[in-house]
């Protein structure tokens, strides 16, 4: 018999990352599709036979494969979004090379995850923003190249900063593992840098101006990896950071995360696009998860107490529950859009009885996204929640209920304009097998998880702090109940939030406006100058001719002059050599 | 059944199910209506600041 044990696991990041080199062998036909399906087999068993904790795979200061239990949790839900992500993508994508950004894409993410080292996990970071960059530009447009620039851009800025962060770090600490980081320049530099791929508010424009602009397929693998990437090393780096204002310890990050809960919820409720109301909801869902790193307490050495527990739980539960139902979501409305061609809600509708599967797994994605009781997103919810009443932030618990609330208006909007509204004109047929199997398997997940939350909590970072946790205790349940009854009889009655065709501004008006104005101020003087000093030197060098043919006719100076200008020279000469310390003994 | 007996039918279970609910709130429920009060706070708030963000959007089916 083989000790199974004794072999080394291989990183899975480096099997897609592989996976992508050899699969312009493979052509376009069904050869590709098989190894598509085997790659994500593979990538998925090649996580569930992880052993934890260890360390391995190891290159002087770089460790490509640290295994514990939030690692192999990010393992297991990138592999599963991921696969479901691939299998969804065959019908719509030809192109090798889209399949590929998706497979190296899929690799840095979990390279970065199972990184052990800042340095690794920079690799991967700056390999993940230039292979989902291509997922953007193979949609083809001009508005998706625009939107790519953009994207790549506030990345690259966004890596920038880590890789700053980073330096500073390793040289006031001369150590690269990935954990807590000393107050100082670093620290904000490393935490601006994540806050770029969490979508931090004023950080998070790239989201919803590039995902609903990439393809179809290309948007489930972005709503997938980047975000929860950087709410991963958010949790391994800051997790319970704290700001001293006026003497009082403040728990910044959870608050960030309570802002974007909300600013996430209302421009979601004010799109017409279904990509971008689902982007805005990534920034809104990520509160969430920002919400409950910022109250946890994470890293070795750090005593964490119960509370703290549960909210690094909550955060990592509603992570998976996340991608669960976000995949789900995306999915659902990229078979609408691959159908009927048709973006907004102003012109959808009617589509329950045509797409009625696509129909059945939205509903369940979108109550799970909404909190309702028997589907994931209220476990996880409730724990975050509950844990910030424990902590006695009532601010915050105040800003995520009512982050619920908002959640849920803008999914009846979702689901009820889509499929249920009038729509006689609408011309559509169910989606493809290949893209309805994944819809089916995440929502499955979404109710199991919702029926059976101890599936979810035997794999979350802290088991114990769950086993206090009643997540069907009767007032939260009940309290839930309540909350949806009112907003659904509301939403209803006022039929306020009904969908327009319009363009809502978000802060990147801004940032653009100051980019142009700033290259025009820019162009104007910078042009003029740059042409005057060409002038000047053209000038020059036109006198040093003439005045190398015949100094006389060229500078008409009288001998006394030039004698003196020789002097001047020497002089400025011997001072020159002074200055420098030549002429010193 | 026409339609008005279905509308009518409907409307009462909603009813029922409101008042059930509401019962259960109060029974098993020791912060009754919090929850209602959420919902329907939050449905003020977004209207609100819904109606506020109106004044920066334009008309348009395409962002560029």
């Amino acid at each position: 018999m083989i000790d199974l044990s004794s072999v080394p696991n291989i990183p899975p990041g480096f099997i897609f990352i592989f996976g992508a080199v050899l699969l312009p062998l493979l052509g376009k036909g069904k050869a590709r599709t098989i190894y598509l399906i085997i790659l994500a087999a593979l990538g998925l068993i090649s996580v569930a036979v992880m052993r934890e904790p260890q360390t391995s795979w190891v290159f002087s200061d770089l460790i490509f494969l640290q295994v514990d239990r939030l690692s192999l949790l990010m393992g297991y839900i990138f592999t599963i979004a991921g696969g479901c992500a691939i299998l969804y993508s065959l019908p719509s994508v030809k192109d090798n090379g889209h399949h590929m950004c998706a497979l190296l894409y899929l690799g840095s993410a979990l390279g970065a995850v199972f990184a052990g080292d800042f340095f690794s996990l920079y690799i991967f970071w700056e390999i993940m923003a230039f292979s989902s960059l291509g997922l953007i530009w193979y949609e083809g447009s001009q508005r998706a190249r625009d939107a790519g620039m953009r994207y790549i851009l506030f990345h690259l800025f966004g890596g920038c900063a880590l890789l700053g962060g980073i330096v500073i770090h390793y040289m006031s600490t001369g150590s690269i593992a990935i954990g807590p980081v000393e107050y100082g320049i670093g620290y904000f530099l490393l935490l601006l840098g994540i806050g770029v791929n969490t979508a931090f508010i004023l950080l998070h424009t790239w989201l919803p101006d590039s995902y609903p602009k990439a393809t179809i397929a290309g948007t489930i693998f972005l709503s997938i990896f980047t975000t929860k990437t950087g709410v991963y090393v958010l949790a391994r780096t800051f997790s319970g950071a704290e700001l001293s204002i006026h003497g009082q310890e403040f728990l910044f990050v959870a608050y960030i995360g309570g802002a974007m809960c909300l600013y996430g919820v209302i421009f979601a409720i004010l799109q017409n696009d279904v990509r971008k109301l689902l982007s805005y909801h990534i920034v809104s869902q990520l509160g969430y998860m920002v919400a409950g790193v910022g109250m946890g307490a994470l890293g070795l050495g750090v005593i964490a107490t119960e509370a703290q527990e549960l909210a690094i739980d909550g955060a990592f539960a509603h992570l998976f529950n996340n991608l669960l139902f976000k995949t789900t979501l995306f999915m659902c409305m990229g078979a609408v859009i691959y159908r009927t061609g048709k973006n907004n809600l102003t012109d959808m509708g009617g589509l329950a009885k045509k797409m009625p599967i696509t129909m059945i797994t939205c509903v369940i994605a979108a109550l799970s996204i909404s909190g309702i009781v028997g589907f994931n997103g209220f476990i996880s919810k409730g724990m975050v929640i509950h844990a910030a009443e424990m902590e006695e932030l009532h601010l915050l618990v105040l800003v995520l209920t009512l982050g619920s609330v908002g959640t849920l208006i803008s999914f009846i909007k979702l689901t009820y304009f889509a499929f249920f509204s009038k729509n006689k004109e609408i011309e559509a047929k169910e989606a493809p097998i290949f893209m309805l199997i994944p819809m089916c398997v995440t929502a499955f997940l979404c109710i199991a998880i919702g029926v059976h939350p101890q599936l979810l909590y035997n794999i979350l970072p802290f088991v114990e702090a769950t086993t206090h946790y009643h997540a069907f205790a009767s007032g939260h349940t009940v309290g839930v109940v309540e909350l949806v009854l009112m907003t659904v009889f509301l939403f209803f009655m006022i039929g306020f939030f009904a969908p327009h065709e319009k363009i809502t501004y978000d802060v990147d008006y801004v940032y653009r406006k100051i980019g142009r104005g700033f290259i025009r101020a820019c162009e104007g003087p910078l042009v003029n100058f740059a042409s005057a000093v060409e002038k000047k030197v053209l000038k020059f060098v036109d006198f040093i001719v003439k005045f190398s043919e015949n100094p006389r006719r060229e500078t008409r100076l009288g001998i006394g002059t030039g004698v003196l200008l020789v002097i001047l020279f020497f002089v400025l000469y011997l001072i020159t050599m002074f200055m420098a310390g030549w002429l010193s003994p | 059944m026409d339609r008005k007996v279905w509308k009518s039918l409907l409307i009462l279970v909603a009813c029922i199910m409101l008042v059930i609910s509401a019962v259960f709130a109060f029974v098993l429920h020791s912060e009754v209506f919090m929850g209602f009060l959420y919902g329907a706070g939050g449905v003020a708030l977004f209207m609100i600041l819904a109606k506020l963000l109106s004044l920066i959007q334009r008309e348009g089916k395409e962002d560029d």
